[in-house]
């Protein structure tokens, strides 16, 4: 495979990659004939991430006819190559990517001001084919956003969360931070924001759902979009399978694909559809000013023990909490933010601190029939016509 | 008891947030309480907080459009919350264009201070934010734990320079030592002095002024009268501490001011139009 | 001033005696090769050089010119003493270093002689600090031999370029390949990381390129924990010539401006890890 990419293009690739490095530690690259596919997958398996560059998007690009070829490699190492994203655009004129099967290597060359060349070669491992297989067309919800939007959205919860929950309804979207268990519920600070449909491009709602997933990812992808200032578009189901979160436009595609909290199945029923009220009001009555109306009395004269005494929460028949099957509070945040504290490297922007971190709770291993066939139908467009697995988590070796 | 408050001009919530991170600098815990016309955020000098302790009292007309409370009863009329003040700083901090912002105690699965804030959008409907912060409310037979330290007998009372200035000096100090002296005396000057096996630095700050402390100042005969104004008194102190209140002030104060009490305290003092901050750090040996 | 109410009578037992208006003007300079404590001071008529050592292969040399300074008396020939640099820098820096214009740290050196503290009067904006070093003997240096009547291959760099690939080089490689030739590439620097290779190459006719005078290939390894450091002087520089000689030693130049537009030198001369056989 040879591909040349210049301008503007550069600093897209650079970015892609900067955003794929958020989810996984290896780059699955794979020259297709419709394009580039770069991937990236978790440890765990509840993330992956492709973005297809088309061959419209170089202003070369060749790959041998027939024959398939794939391979992986540190995505740190090719986040290397593009290490100085601020001054990409000004300083590199051209990027030259070659791939060269039988020496096992990966060669950027980038043509930069003042003649001076930088070439990398970048030894790979040859790999199996990595699918995530989803369906986003057939997803109930769909929404379309300006990344602006979602930006100023996630800014509002601290860099350490780690998971949101969104709730839709038909005409507004919630997002608040999700909390493990009532233990933590007590110290940890609550985050809900609400956003109203005309926010949203896009917003059509069919099932009035509460999906958990992580929001690491999500920031990732709006790394891509904020740069490229790409829409976002948001698909998902219900509670258990995946999220896809996509940007596109005439010359690339970028899906992420992420699990989500399985429901229990109690709250599960409370979410069917003939349950629900229609629009429902805000949260926590904001928009009221009668004093009273939520004023709490409180009595002090019992010593505080809101663990123990506190009932548990009202559930808001708008609002259902996804309160998911709970876990052993051994995998709890803070001992792993302890221990990546070590981990703080070369000042570059991205917070991609625990990518190794053991397999992520509950959520369920998305994926993947690992060694797909190389058959070409497959490798044209990975993410469409395949059955939704991330359903189904008894049953990961899937294939077609 | 019940407490709700809402802010509008955009510059009191600027001033409120700022006021707040620098609380959230200070300390990673402290107490909220509220009374009709005050709010305070508290800290007592227990061992804990290496016995540093912190009083920040804020007029509360000047910083909300409204405020109703209802304390414990009429006689005790104030409400004690201990919070993280980290989380209602950051809580602030993503709400600076808030077109209203409405605290309110709450009882949900616990008690909690919610920040709820109307966003500016493009949208009809509008975006809403809404902060949980747990808090702690802190019984009444506590409440005794929580009253104004009262200014102690100091020996001598000085302006203090330009804080940024000795924001400077105070983190180079610190890189070399980890106790710093304080001295100062009643003719306006002031020295910061640390010492090492390695190398001794001394800062000599002069023409500051010394405060006209009243009668009301607890001076007892006013040992300042009949001091000889060259004297320095003098206090050791964990540099770290001097550091971290030089670091999170974010409050631009009119008046800064620093007490020593010898080798006892240095008791600083940032005075605002309508607030005020108190910080004790206790001497070390 | 306070610094200049120092008595005459005071003055007169320094050996060195130096002050200038903007301690930037040194602070800076010292930075650059401030990568480990010790610090040798050699103070001499033409100013002041100052050297830092690492593992006998490494040595960077500051030159600050005695026209830097506003004062500069010195009652001996050579006047040498050790201190430790991060302890000086923090000393230099004590009001913060702005860079904010019309502010400045206004700065005395003294030094009594052996036995002494090397004494900093600093003052800005009417306050004063004083720092009090503790001095040692100074431990004699290396001599690299390095003449430049033996200096096979040199070229001289607008630094912009170089920095380029200093921020981005893989740290995962030990060494850090220099190959300087006639013909192409003329001047490569290259890495051998974990996850694979990477070349720089300039080109000879590049603008950037200020002199190139190359007599013969040569490829030589540099340890890359050594080079490292010189990153920082090259980060403030605005040129730098790069020199091997025939035992394939390096010396590295860096040409820094300061605030008031005069010119120091940092120099880095290095030791070859091991010898690569010219292709």
């Amino acid at each position: 495979m040879q591909c040349v990419v210049t301008g503007g293009n550069v600093k897209v690739l650079a970015k892609a990659i900067h955003s794929l490095s958020r989810i996984g530690d290896e780059l699955y690259v794979e020259p297709q004939e419709d394009g580039l596919a770069l991937r990236s997958v978790n440890s765990s398996r509840s993330a992956y991430a492709c973005f297809l560059f088309s061959p419209l998007f170089f202003s070369r690009y060749s790959t041998p006819n027939g024959h398939d070829f794939r391979c992986k490699m540190a995505i740190k190492s090719v986040q290397a190559v593009f290490r100085s994203l601020a001054t990409l655009e000004k300083t590199v004129e051209k990027c030259h990517i070659e791939l060269d099967e039988h020496k096992n290597k990966l060669t950027f060359t980038l043509h930069c001001k003042h003649g001076l060349l930088k070439t990398h070669n970048l030894s790979f491992q040859d790999s199996e084919s990595l699918q995530a297989v989803f369906d986003k067309d057939n997803c109930a919800n769909v929404f379309r956003a300006q990344p602006r939007v979602l930006v100023d959205t996630v800014v509002h919860f601290a860099p350490s969360l780690e998971e949101v929950t969104v709730s839709v309804s038909d005409e507004r979207m919630w997002i608040k931070n999700h909390v493990e268990d009532e233990a933590e519920r007590s110290k940890a600070m609550l985050t809900e924001l609400c956003l109203a449909s005309d926010e949203f491009d896009h917003f059509a709602v069919q099932a009035q759902n509460s999906i958990t997933f992580c929001l690491k990812e999500l920031r990732g992808l709006l790394v891509f979009a904020e740069a490229t200032g790409l829409p976002v578009s948001i698909y998902f189901d219900e509670p258990g399978s995946p999220v896809v979160l996509s940007v596109a436009d005439s010359v690339l595609e970028g899906n992420f694909v992420l699990a989500t909290l399985s429901d229990e199945p109690s709250v599960h029923k409370n979410n069917s559809r003939g349950t629900r009220s229609a629009p429902s009001p805000p949260p926590d009555d904001f928009m009221n000013d009668d004093i009273d109306s939520y004023l709490i009395a409180m009595d002090t004269s019992v010593a505080p023990e809101p663990l123990t005494a506190s009932p548990p929460r009202p559930p808001r028949p708008s609002l259902p909490d996804s309160t998911c099957s709970k876990r052993p509070a051994a995998a709890n945040h803070r001992t792993r933010t302890h221990s990546d504290e070590g981990k703080e490297e070369d000042g570059e922007e991205d917070e991609t601190v625990d990518s190794d971190r053991p397999p992520n709770k509950k959520f369920r291993s998305l994926f993947f029939g690992s060694v797909l066939p190389p058959s070409s139908q497959m490798s044209t467009q990975p993410m469409s016509c395949q059955e939704v697995l991330a359903s189904d988590s008894e049953d990961e070796s899937q294939t077609d | 008891m019940k407490f709700r408050a809402k802010i509008v001009d955009v510059a009191c919530l600027n001033h409120f947030s700022r006021v707040v991170t620098t609380i959230s600098k200070l300390t990673k815990s402290c107490v909220l309480r509220l009374t009709p016309d005050n709010l305070f955020f508290v800290m007592s000098g227990k061992v804990a907080n290496g016995g540093v302790s912190m009083w920040c009292e804020l007029a509360q007309a000047n910083f909300f459009d409204e405020y109703q409370m209802e304390g414990v009863s009429a006689e005790d009329n104030e409400i004690c919350l201990e919070l993280t003040p980290e989380n209602l700083s950051r809580a602030l901090r993503t709400l600076q264009n808030a077109k209203v912002l409405k605290v309110k105690l709450a009882k949900k699965h616990c008690p909690c201070l919610t920040i709820a804030a109307e966003l500016p959008t493009l949208s009809s409907v509008g975006k809403v934010v809404t902060h949980t912060v747990p808090v702690d409310v802190i019984p009444r037979r506590l409440w005794h734990e929580l009253k104004e330290p009262s200014m102690p007998d100091f020996d001598v009372s000085i302006y203090l320079p330009p804080l940024k200035t000795m924001k400077n000096v105070v983190d180079r100090m610190k890189n070399l030592s980890n106790f710093l002296v304080v001295k100062a005396n009643l003719n306006g000057e002031m020295n910061l002095k640390i010492e090492t096996d390695l190398v001794s630095v001394s800062t000599h700050f002069r023409d500051l002024g010394n405060p006209p402390w009243g009668d009301d100042a607890s001076q007892d005969g006013g040992p300042s009268q009949s001091r000889d104004p060259d004297s320095m008194a003098e206090a050791r102190v964990d540099i770290r501490r001097l550091q971290q209140f030089l670091m999170g002030q974010q409050i631009n104060p009119t008046k800064a001011m620093c007490n020593i009490v010898h080798q006892k305290v240095v008791h600083l003092i940032l005075l605002h139009e309508d607030m005020s901050l108190q910080y004790f750090i206790p001497a070390v040996a | 001033m306070p610094l200049s109410t120092q008595s005459q009578i005071e003055d007169e037992q320094y050996v060195f005696m130096a002050s200038l208006d903007n301690a930037r003007n040194i602070s800076n300079i010292l930075k650059a090769i401030a990568f480990k404590d010790h610090a040798v001071f050699t103070a001499t008529p033409n100013g002041l050089k100052v050297t830092v050592e690492d593992s006998k292969c490494l040595q960077a040399n500051a030159f600050i010119q005695v026209e830097v300074f506003q004062e500069f008396t010195i009652k001996e020939d050579v006047v040498g003493f050790q201190v430790n640099l991060t302890v000086l820098l923090d000393c230099l820096n004590i009001f913060g270093g702005s860079t904010a214009p019309g502010v400045s740290t206004a700065l005395r050196i003294c030094y009594k002689g052996y036995g002494y503290p090397l004494t900093l009067f600093l003052e800005e904006g009417g306050v004063v600090t004083v720092c009090k070093i503790n001095t040692e003997e100074p431990e004699e240096t290396i001599d690299f031999e390095f003449c430049s009547s033996d200096v096979t291959n040199k070229i001289i760099l607008q630094s912009e370029n170089l920095k380029e690939a200093f921020s981005e080089l893989d740290m995962t490689s030990e060494v850090l390949q220099f190959t300087m030739s006639p013909n192409q590439p003329y001047f490569r620097l290259s890495t051998f990381g974990n996850s694979g290779n990477a070349h720089y190459d300039y080109s000879k006719d590049s603008d950037m390129m200020e002199l190139f005078k190359c007599t013969k290939t040569q490829t030589n390894r540099y340890k890359m924990s050594l080079l490292k450091p010189s990153t920082k002087a090259l980060a403030l520089s605005c040129k730098v010539s790069v020199r091997t000689n025939s035992r394939g030693f390096l010396s590295l130049q860096y040409l820094i401006r300061n605030d008031d537009g005069q010119i120091c030198f940092v120099e880095f001369y290095c030791c070859p890890d091991e010898d690569v056989e010219e292709d």
